[in-house]
């Protein structure tokens, strides 16, 4: 690795770190309150908060790790770390721990490790190197080149099952494919197909799967099960109200009516102890954090680059999308976390990583211009 | 760096780009006015809900006021009682937890799913429905040893009412059960397992004895663990409540009666104070606290003795002889007679070709009113009612208490019967035959008085004419209804004859007299039905029970200020003087000890 170019430090983007670590520091405050549950006795706490933590700590080490080289060495890498990926994914359907039903976790000693989210990097990976190499817009050969290589590593995750995470895969390379341009036909075709087809998905999932789909037309028709966690979940950002009820003091979270607290529904946490002021300022974060990434998009010189931060963009925005709309009953329970909000040591980290490739690309956008300046 | 990668530079188009920007804020933009209808447009009603999940108001009983005699001597308390409850939210499978229980305490499992299902839909999520109401030492060390297998099971602690007197006082103080869903109905403070006053005192002081319910807020955690509570209402105890009975009084004339069945009243002349009522046979209320089950509650009811009927207020009988002051009073106001008049008696009044004999059947010979109310002559007042009429007969009746309720403080009190030409046409759609005012001279015929009315009478006769209401709270300022519709001289002509009846060596209360006590006293001996001719004649023991006479007695006694009527009523105890004198004579022996030493 060269030593570092003083103009890396000066295109740096500052506003991008500095809102994912205010996202973080919420998403460390957010979970100390939901680490906390009211006992006979008073105030207990889980080490949640104290984990992840941790969890930063080493997802910010990751995120200087992507800073530090040249993110366009990453096409060489891009296959052989894709099929990595793939094993991992596939020990651990063998060998993976089971925790609540699913088998998604490897067992690494010190830690469980959930390949399923390095599965999102490499894919991304992978498909900013693919769709780089293509002049033009893509059609059906390259579409179903792209798909049959995208649906190994959601098949393996759906057999976990990891509906969540098979989904926001899919969901991944779909936004890329779409940001780097499908012909017009092919286009039409998709836009009428995925509709269609959409309802079939309803015979591949799992009864809980179903339920949770039943739970979110009609959560009302069993309040107790199926609807449970949307009605928790609406009750708690509901009783916030426009100033929430203060730090530590939900009670929806704190007495335990809201299942999956310090996880998917860790928003439903903020919403109900900071209300809409405190909503509408983290969307405010969210939102310019969001366009921060599309910005690195636009702006990067090379195709890889910015299907790379096209990548990280739907990396994050789907999961944003899926999980507020979930914890806001727009959309079903679909197992997906709140970047830097939710509790989860591998998606943790794996979003800190991102967010150093996204720097990365950023970082060097002005590299390029100076190298071919040199040729000129 | 490879430089053949770099000659792939291009870029997404701009106008792409702008597109997927719009999109993200267009979605930012929905997200919003969901947290804005959340928080805000229905922040409120999320907040109520979220309240409604951590916050459970359970009642606190309030304990039910004690009810005392007038020294004060307990009648009825509190007393902890374990019952067992089931939440239904702690259960896994509530039809085999009741199985258990059921099994458990020997239980039949149709009733106590019954039970369950009756109440369920009072009881509000996470609060214990009462299963079962009482449960023994031992259930509650059997239920206890298993709480941990079926954590829905709780035992309760609740208050239960005792009855320490027990038969004694059941008439009076009546009995609490569990309220019914009637009485939840009408009333908004009852709630399930809650006893409410269904006889006696206990019903018509609920309102004072009830109190009001305390109302405690707990915060619970979804399981349903109570965390912090604070009481927002305190429970509010029951009054207390003195009764006027004289609890060794009660006692002590509820052991003369012996095995009879009737009543003893005893009055404080000039106050209506009831100081003893007393019905026998009776019953033990405290059975019906717990639950009476349905076998047990058969068989009281379906006793011939009816223990249930509380023969002062709820019975009504022929009065006999004891109605004759009411008729010869009813002769000196109206006119009718003076007291010198005379008659005499040749042992019956022929009147038509039927014969209405006297008790004496040899005759009592020329009797003027004093002899013929001291001797009790039929004769006499066949000749007196003829005169009147039903008609007079009946308003005077009325207007000395009969034929309408004392107004006692219990319910289900009896109105006694005062028939009138009205009533017959009424009833049997016949007129008033003269024959008709003959019985009714006598007090026999369809006359129906309860014991009570009669002692409310008698004290009217000695108090100066005033019939009060019978008193069965301690303190309560004598409450005057009526006057009887008697002259004083006529009034003191009448209580004058009642001391001959028992100061005279033939008066028919000649055995109930005590030294230095002034004593009147009436006796009645009415026919339950009209005597068959193969038991005419008999002594009382050698005719069968249910064809003997009742008995009356209505004495008054006085020393000094003190002035109390007793009136004695033994059901088929033949002669009132024999049965129901040496009952009146011991319950003035014991009113008046103190100066009988």
């Amino acid at each position: 690795m060269t030593p570092i170019d003083r103009r890396l430090i000066f295109h740096f983007d500052w506003l991008l770190i500095g809102l994912t670590l205010a996202l973080f520091a919420f998403g460390i405050l957010n979970l100390y309150s939901a680490s906390g549950f009211r006992m006979e006795e008073g105030l207990a706490r889980t080490s949640f908060y104290r984990k992840q933590l941790y969890w930063g700590g080493i997802g910010l080490g990751g995120m200087i790790a992507f800073l530090l080289f040249d993110y366009r060495h990453l096409r060489i890498l891009a296959w052989p770390f894709f099929l990595a990926t793939l094993l991992a994914l596939a020990a651990t359907l063998i060998w993976g721990k089971t925790i609540m039903g699913a088998q998604r976790w490897l067992d690494l000693g010190l830690f469980h490790f959930q390949p399923s989210e390095f599965a999102k990097i490499s894919l991304l990976i992978l498909t900013a190197k693919l769709l780089a190499l293509e002049h033009g817009k893509l059609g059906w050969s390259k579409l179903l080149f792209l798909g049959g290589i995208g649906i190994v590593p959601v098949a393996l995750v759906v057999k976990q099952p990891h509906l969540g995470t098979a989904l926001s895969l899919l969901l991944l390379m779909g936004g890329m494919v779409l940001f780097r341009g499908v012909q017009g036909p092919v286009l039409k075709v998709l836009a009428v197909a995925t509709p269609a087809l959409l309802p079939l998905g309803w015979f591949f999932l799992h009864d809980y799967q179903r339920q949770r789909i039943v739970g979110f037309l009609n959560p009302h028709g069993d309040p107790l099960g199926a609807g449970y966690q949307i009605i928790q979940s609406q009750i708690a950002v509901g009783s916030g109200q426009l100033w929430g009820r203060g730090f530590l003091e939900g009670t929806q979270s704190q007495l335990r009516f809201l299942p999956e607290k310090h996880t998917d529904f860790a928003l439903a946490v903020f919403g109900e102890e900071w209300g809409f002021a405190g909503c509408l300022l983290l969307l405010f974060l969210f939102c310019v954090f969001l366009l921060g990434i599309v910005r690195i998009a636009a702006e990067a010189k090379d195709g890889f680059g910015s299907f790379l931060a096209a990548g990280i963009f739907f990396y994050f925005f789907w999961q944003i999308f899926i999980n507020m709309g979930m914890v806001l009953g727009l959309l079903p329970v679909v197992g997906l976390p709140l970047p830097f909000i939710s509790y989860g040591g591998t998606a943790t980290v794996t979003n800190f990583c991102l967010i150093g490739l996204a720097l990365n690309v950023s970082m060097r956008r002005f590299f390029f211009k100076n190298i071919n300046h040199r040729r000129i | 760096m490879r430089q053949g990668l770099e000659t792939e530079t291009q870029q997404a188009p701009r106008g792409g780009l702008l597109l997927l920007q719009l999109f993200v804020l267009g979605l930012f933009l929905v997200f919003v006015l969901r947290f804005w209808y959340l928080q805000i447009h229905k922040g409120q009603e999320f907040a109520n809900q979220a309240d409604n999940n951590r916050i459970r108001q359970h009642q606190v009983c309030a304990p039910r006021g004690l009810i005392r005699d007038r020294h004060s001597a307990l009648l009825a308390v509190n007393e902890p009682t374990y019952a067992l409850a089931i939440v239904r939210e702690d259960s896994q499978d509530i039809a085999s937890a009741l199985s258990y229980v059921s099994q458990l305490l020997d239980l039949d499992l149709e009733r106590l799913r019954e039970t369950f299902d009756k109440g369920r839909v009072r009881v509000k999520r996470f609060e214990p429905q009462i299963l079962i109401p009482s449960l023994t030492f031992a259930q509650v060390a059997v239920i206890e040893a298993n709480t941990l297998d079926w954590p829905e099971l709780k035992i309760v602690v609740r208050p239960k009412r005792v009855y320490l007197q027990g038969p004694l006082m059941a008439h009076v103080i009546g009995y609490v059960t569990e309220a019914n869903e009637d009485e939840m109905n009408i009333d908004p403070e009852l709630s399930l397992g809650d006893y409410v006053g269904k006889k006696g005192m206990e019903f018509t002081m609920e309102r004072t004895l009830r109190g009001k319910k305390g109302l405690r807020q707990v915060d619970v955690d979804v399981a349903g663990r109570q965390l912090s509570s604070k009481v927002l209402a305190q429970p509010q105890a029951g009054a207390d409540v003195w009764l006027s009975i004289d609890l060794e009084l009660q006692r002590f004339a509820d052991e003369q009666m012996g095995e009879h069945a009737g009543s003893v009243v005893v009055l404080e002349a000039d106050t209506g104070q009831v100081l003893a009522l007393v019905s026998k046979p009776s019953f033990d209320n405290n059975l019906f606290v717990s639950g009476l089950s349905h076998a047990d509650w058969a068989v009281l009811r379906d006793n011939p003795a009816h223990p249930l009927q509380n023969r002062a207020v709820q019975s009504a009988y022929p009065p006999g002889s004891v109605f004759k002051h009411v008729v010869a009073g009813c002769a000196l106001t109206k006119g009718v007679a003076v007291p010198s008049d005379r008659v005499f008696c040749p042992g019956g009044f022929q009147l038509g070709n039927r014969l209405f004999r006297c008790w004496e059947r040899r005759g009592h010979g020329v009797v003027d009113m004093t002899r013929a109310l001291v001797e009790s002559c039929d004769t006499f007042f066949y000749v007196i009612g003829d005169k009147l009429g039903v008609d007079r007969m009946h308003s005077c009746a009325i207007q000395s208490g009969f034929g309408e309720p004392t107004g006692i403080d219990l319910p289900h009190e009896s109105s006694g019967l005062v028939p009138s030409r009205e009533w017959r046409m009424q009833r049997f759609g016949d007129v008033w035959h003269r024959g008709g005012n003959l019985n009714m001279a006598i007090g026999q015929g369809y006359m129906l008085t309860t014991p009570l009315q009669v002692a409310r009478y008698t004290a009217a006769l000695v108090n100066g004419g005033r019939l009060l209401k019978p008193q069965l709270l301690v303190g309560v300022p004598p409450e005057e209804q009526a006057r009887l519709p008697l002259s004083d001289s006529h009034r003191e002509f009448l209580v004058q004859t009642m001391v001959d009846t028992v100061e005279d060596g033939r008066g028919t209360a000649r055995r109930i007299a005590l030294q230095d006590i002034r004593l009147g006293a009436k006796t009645g001996t009415a026919q339950v039905v009209r005597l068959m001719a193969e038991h005419e004649g008999r002594p009382t023991s050698e005719i069968p029970y249910q064809f003997r006479h009742h008995a009356w007695m209505n004495a008054f006694g006085e020393k000094g200020a003190r002035r109390y009527v007793v009136v004695a009523m033994v059901e088929h105890g033949g002669g009132g003087g024999a049965t129901a004198g040496p009952i009146v004579r011991a319950v003035f022996q014991h009113l008046f000890a103190d100066e009988l030493e």
